[in-house]
């Protein structure tokens, strides 16, 4: 459904976005992340049509997004980060507004607004003004016209930032339901969670595309796997404490706090007696250890601090 | 033509509500303007009347009386106080009391009766030239008066040897609000117009709304008349506040056709907007957006005609001038409101001004970019 080849943006000297290369496939989720400036929405605002490419090539159900910008406008619908609504208008009058500029118009686009009211469940708010909406409500309503002409690519572009945990849920339930329908989602966030819950993720650092595919396979990567290594969680009181004797310690290689428990990457050899001996010494008394899988946040951090692609230029 | 402004409608629709909407920047189209002109036309008149004078009368005659009341029946004087000395005459008027200080030597009735030169002294404060011109014209006019007709008794005559009997055309009175108050409709207008628009676009890109804009369908010829046919209703309607301001507060008489001049304001709106509109394709935030406004208007102040006449100016401000909407606007409200003219004797300024409009217009939806960055 969209395929990238090498597609570039620079922007005079700065490179934001260096030859990108991936496909997403029709009804899948593609979650893309990056840090902040990383090239995520730029790389959004060529496959919508708003900036062109400097070199390579972009096209959605085969379309080029920069030579058949019209043709591909009546097949995406792009949230964009901010969520743009005119707040002197109501949620009622966005939507109108939106289908009106999308072609529609009489019974057709009071049918469709009656749709996308149900969708987002915005009937208490029909009337209410967009600027006197929340966070989760402004979000529900962007999406809503975005959804006004039936996309068959919707573009988000950081749709969760700055909303609650419930609205987070809600908004990716819908985001399924628009997945099985046979929509294709094209998402950028910040979270992991998110991203363990897309069909296919890409990460982009420094401008680049580090690694691409389904999270299971990402996971299973020799970078994020070394050879002779395996996972470890230690769960223990005084966990930072803990950190500090056993990043130390020979034999491991990567140690991080996750909450209550440490995430560590130690050589194979390494047996849980040799921690818990350790962590005795800093009066840590019980140590309760598992072997996990990576988790995607693993598999990032292992691909842009390692020596492999992706380090630091 | 459904393709080529497609999305018109759409955005007509939102302009109008989010125009509405939004009191403050009703407000703020409206008040000014309003103010502008009420100010603008009292501050430029330049009819002088009643200035202040004193008076230091050393002859104390009946002939000396008269021609103080001679001074006085002009309308153009009139006596706030007597003073005793030419020094207290001059710290007078150096305060700030009195325009003109009229002195009357001792021996102004002897020479009159001698037949000998009678002599007026008069200070004239020349800070303001307006004014001291006005009072030096009035008190050469009731000399002379004065002299001709001691002459004509003398003579025996009863009439003068040569008389001008001048008609003045159009605005008889010769009152300056007539002339200043049309152009003050058009520098108004301008102000508020141009800024309307000049903003739109803007507030648009900042608020990230124009990104939505650009990945719809929507065409830019759509987005642009959209963007005008909004502030060309609220134009027109401020356009009959000022006209109604003009007729009832300022009492100037409409000696044309409405229609003529409603035709000439529908288009001079349509060019100021369209000129907005084009600032707005070009500034990336709402300070720029004000800053380039305000390089269209100040020209159009000073070079338009609206205050000074373009005929006298250096020849670069006059070439200014003539590419500034405001000066033909100008120029054909004041034909059609003082000298009743009709289209017909000024339709070239009315196609100059269709043409700039045309010309802006498209100039917006070809410059405008439907990218960003």
């Amino acid at each position: 459904m969209i395929v990238c080849e090498n597609l570039t943006k620079r922007f005079g000297h700065f490179t934001a976005v260096d030859h990108v290369n991936f496909a997403v496939s029709k009804g899948s989720i593609f979650g893309f992340l990056g840090p902040n400036g990383s090239g995520k929405s730029t790389v959004i605002r060529m496959l919508c049509g708003l900036l062109e490419p400097s070199d390579g090539r972009a096209t959605i159900a085969g379309h080029d997004v920069a030579r058949e910008t019209e043709r591909i406008k009546s097949l995406i619908g792009y949230m964009s980060q901010k969520f743009s609504l005119y707040d002197e208008l109501t949620v009622h009058e966005n939507l109108m507004f939106y289908g009106r500029l999308y072609g529609l118009s009489g019974a057709a686009l009071l049918q469709r607004r009656d749709e996308l009211v149900a969708l987002a469940h915005l009937e208490p708010y029909l009337q209410r003004r967009a600027a006197l909406l929340s966070g989760g409500w402004r979000q529900r309503l962007a999406m809503a016209c975005a959804l006004v002409h039936k996309p068959s690519v919707l573009f988000l572009d950081e749709p969760t930032a700055g909303i609650d945990p419930v609205a987070r849920r809600e908004l990716w339930d819908l985001l399924f339901e628009f997945s099985s329908m046979g929509m294709t989602l094209f998402v950028t966030t910040h979270y992991m969670d998110e991203a363990e819950r897309c069909s296919h993720v890409g990460y982009i650092y420094m401008s680049k595309l580090v690694v691409c595919g389904e999270p299971d396979d990402l996971k299973h990567l020799p970078v994020v796997n070394p050879p002779g290594t395996k996972r470890l969680d230690v769960t223990c009181d005084h966990v930072t404490v803990g950190l500090q004797a056993l990043r130390h310690l020979p034999g491991v290689r990567t140690a991080t706090v996750f909450g209550q428990s440490m995430h560590l990457l130690v050589e194979g050899s390494l047996t849980g007696e040799t921690i818990r001996v350790e962590l005795a010494k800093m009066n840590i008394a019980r140590a309760d250890i598992r072997p996990i899988a990576p988790s995607l946040e693993d598999v990032f951090v292992a691909l842009t601090t390692g020596d492999g692609n992706g380090g630091v230029k | 033509m459904t393709t080529l402004f497609r999305g018109f409608n759409a955005i007509l629709y939102k302009e109008f509500l989010v125009v509405l909407r939004d009191p403050l920047t009703l407000f703020f189209m409206f008040f000014p303007p309003l103010i502008e002109m009420i100010a603008f036309g009292y501050a430029l008149d330049n009819d002088v009347k009643h200035m202040a004078m004193v008076v230091l009368n050393e002859d104390r005659t009946v002939e000396s009386r008269q021609i103080i009341d001679r001074f006085v029946n002009t309308q153009t004087f009139r006596v706030v106080g007597d003073v005793q000395s030419v020094e207290e005459m001059a710290v007078a008027i150096r305060r700030g009391k009195a325009y003109v200080g009229l002195q009357i030597p001792p021996n102004f009735t002897r020479d009159l009766r001698a037949g000998r030169n009678a002599q007026v002294q008069m200070l004239i404060d020349g800070s303001s030239s307006t004014i001291a011109s006005s009072a030096l014209n009035t008190a050469l006019g009731v000399a002379f008066r004065e002299s001709v007709f001691r002459l004509l008794g003398e003579t025996g005559r009863r009439e003068l040897p040569v008389e001008v009997r001048p008609q003045i055309l159009y605005n008889p009175a010769m009152r300056s609000p007539n002339f200043f108050v049309p152009g003050v409709i058009g520098v108004v207008l301008q102000i508020a117009t141009t800024f309307a628009t000049a903003m739109s676009l803007v507030r648009e890109r900042e608020r990230g709304t124009l990104e939505q804009l650009l990945v719809s369908p929507l065409s830019r010829w759509g987005l642009m008349l959209g963007k005008i046919v909004p502030y060309l209703c609220i134009g027109m309607v401020m356009a009959c506040g000022l006209i109604a301001i003009m007729n009832r507060l300022f009492h100037v008489p409409i000696a044309g056709s409405l229609t003529a001049l409603f035709a000439a304001i529908i288009v001079y709106i349509f060019c100021l907007l369209s000129l907005g509109l084009l600032v707005s394709t070009r500034a990336q935030n709402q300070i720029q957006a004000l800053q380039m406004t305000m390089i269209f208007i100040l020209p159009s102040v000073f070079f338009s005609g609206f205050i000074f006449p373009r005929e006298t100016m250096p020849w670069i401000f006059y070439a200014i001038g003539a590419v500034l909407p405001t000066t033909y606007f100008i120029e054909l409200a004041r034909a059609v409101i003082l000298r009743g003219a009709s289209l017909v004797d000024f339709w070239q300024h009315l196609v100059i001004l269709t043409a700039m409009g045309l010309a802006l217009f498209s100039l917006c939806a070809l410059r405008f970019r439907k990218k960003i960055g």
